[in-house]
């Protein structure tokens, strides 16, 4: 910091260059998101805590009895319901978390113009392109992350209940008590699928992001209605569907890119047969989703609407 | 010295409106400026050119900077307030002071706090629990904190009751104001700051009025104040603007010399409010 006196004998420039260090200012911008956003934390934390304690109440009544399910349940398949039971309470959190995460991306631009708390931070040194991607990394990134790791920490104490549950006869001994390598390739899975979920949405994510920082009200309705118009008018007027077609495969084309080969239908649950996820992991082919041409172009895609948010921010004020 | 801002031609228009017309101006480093004018006058579309807020025509230095595109350099040396009600609602006291503390390299955080300790604001209130004037105070506090260059001020004290005015001034003026910083506050409200300027910008639909330092305004500026049987001499010198007061008329004149109008009547300086609505009135 300079003193008047060493200011007052200094000669031009006029403007002094020292800088916040970039990764000081980005930890700064997302710390700032959680402070506005609680939903961001506080959403997945009720899911985690909730998915943790489902094991709990959970009941599964008489198995011996019904002789059809009786046939998924045999040793061959211990691993595969081990696997499945980790599996399976993630999925609420990371379905809550997209809702979470495309609410947050509709907003974030949004609300400071309406509460017109973006002329304070104008105010500061931090560019426009700083704040726009500080913003997507929180809802792409860091976000998912979270979540993974929460996901991570639930999935052991769901397995704990679980496992107590067995010993105490309430719950039938269905999986293996515990299988670390099999726990490790699972959790491998899922961070190589959420990885390739974040290059995958990127593209909806910035146009979220674009959207929140272009229109003046109503950021919802004009997140929905224009796809939704133009699917009918496409419809209407020329009988077609590329923006339905395209629409649902930037959406599920995900498990196309992923490279996870599904379980031939001979294999699969209808023959008794519970794949193992850990299974799934040994025989994923990671590099065919890297080379997937659509993953690139939508990082493209991705990168130009960011641009574009970075550009209309500049201008953008409490008006 | 080299000017803080320095306008040449300034140009704003929204659609044919042009609110802020051809203006040119500098100021200069260390001083306290008035950008005055009526509400709609163009000055707060001045204010947001000057910060890189908006696009325009014309040239404009601020730092010696073109804030159009430069603004990130810029905001480095400058700060503003840009009313009252821009702190984000759901912020708490200790995040503005983390969030500033860790985006701006000049921000001195004792300072800040040393500034709140002597009011009531509490480190983990939310800006929506303090009163209007608490959270001027809390921006204040932000910006007393920042070593800036220059501070641009938006009718800063709008809405606030006198006893937040005066404060608000009064620690601006000793708590941060040196020679070696300037201050363009924009304000409708001339009395309660014309003790606080250097210099006073009159702009009105657009133009500049008026230019000058406040003290060489007692050089060029006379009021005169006549009885009526004197009037009609002194409006054959020529003033600019005149009114009636009680059953007396006030004349103002520019330039003219003191010993020319003194035998009409009584003489002083106008204060920056009656220059205001003098030349506001003048050119209408």
């Amino acid at each position: 910091m300079s003193t008047p006196e060493a200011a007052a004998t200094a000669a031009p420039p006029m403007t002094t260059t020292n800088q916040q260090s970039v990764q000081k200012i980005l930890v700064t911008l997302f710390r700032r998101e959680f402070w506005e956003h609680r939903s961001l934390w506080i959403a997945p934390l009720i899911v985690a805590t909730l998915m943790a304690l489902t094991a709990i109440p959970l009941h599964i009544g008489n198995l011996d009895l019904d002789s059809d399910s009786q046939r998924y349940f045999t040793p061959e398949n211990r691993l595969g319901w081990f696997t499945l039971l980790i599996w399976a309470q993630t999925v609420p959190q990371y379905l809550v978390m997209s809702i979470v995460a495309s609410f947050y991306f509709m907003d974030c631009l949004y609300t400071e113009r309406k509460d017109r708390s973006i002329l304070f931070w104008k105010s500061l040194p931090v560019s426009d392109s700083m704040t726009v991607i500080s913003k997507l990394l929180v809802g792409l990134v860091i976000l998912p992350l979270g979540v993974y790791l929460l996901a991570m920490v639930t999935g052991v104490l769901f397995q704990a209940i679980w496992s107590i549950r067995v010993a105490a006869g309430s719950l039938p001994d269905i999986a293996v008590g515990w299988n670390t390598v099999a726990w490790l390739k699972v959790q491998g899975l899922m961070l190589y699928a959420l990885i390739i979920c974040m290059l995958w949405f990127a593209p909806l994510a910035a146009a979220l992001v674009l959207i929140s920082t272009w229109v003046r009200k109503n950021v919802f309705l004009w997140t929905t209605l224009p796809p939704v118009i133009a699917i009918i008018v496409e419809r209407v007027a020329f009988g077609t569907h590329y923006v339905k077609g395209l629409l649902e495969y930037r959406t599920w084309g995900i498990w196309d890119a992923l490279g996870v080969n599904p379980t031939p239908p001979e294999e699969g649950l209808h023959h008794g047969r519970v794949v193992s996820l850990a299974d799934l992991f040994d025989n994923v082919e990671m590099g065919k989703a890297f080379l997937n041409v659509d993953l690139w172009l939508g990082l493209a895609v991705a990168a130009a609407l960011v641009f574009a948010a970075v550009r209309i921010r500049r201008y953008r004020d409490d008006t | 010295m080299t000017a803080v801002i320095e306008a040449r031609g300034l140009t704003k228009s929204y659609g044919a409106t042009r609110a802020v017309d051809a203006v040119s101006f500098a100021i200069q480093p260390g001083r306290i400026v008035g950008l005055i004018g009526p509400n709609g006058a163009g000055k707060t579309s001045l204010f947001k050119a000057i910060l890189g807020l908006t696009q325009f025509d014309g040239d404009l230095r601020v730092l010696g900077r073109d804030p159009r595109s430069e603004r990130n350099e810029l905001m480095q040396d400058v700060c503003f307030i840009a009313d009252v009600a821009v702190l984000p609602r759901w912020l708490r006291v200790s995040q503005a002071l983390d969030f500033v503390a860790g985006v701006h390299p000049r921000f001195d955080r004792s300072r800040a706090t040393d500034f709140l300790r002597k009011t009531d604001i509490k480190m983990s209130s939310r800006v929506r629990e303090l009163s209007k004037g608490m959270v001027t105070q809390l921006h204040l506090a932000l910006i007393l904190a920042i070593d800036a260059r220059l501070l641009v001020l938006d009718e800063p004290t709008l809405g606030l009751d006198l006893l937040f005015r005066r404060q608000f001034y009064d620690t601006l003026l000793n708590d941060y104001f040196d020679k070696e910083r300037t201050i363009v506050l924009t304000t409708h409200q001339v009395e309660e700051i014309e003790n606080l300027l250097t210099d006073v910008i009159f702009i009105h639909r657009g133009h500049v009025v008026l230019d000058t330092a406040v003290d060489t305004m007692a050089e060029r500026f006379i009021q005169l104040t006549v009885t009526s049987e004197n009037a009609a001499r002194a409006r054959q010198l020529g003033p600019f603007y005149e009114r009636e007061v009680f059953g007396r008329v006030a004349m103002f004149f520019d330039g003219k010399s003191a010993d020319e109008l003194a035998p009409l009547g009584e003489l002083r300086t106008p204060s920056v409010a009656d220059l205001f609505v003098a030349k506001m009135q003048g050119v209408a």
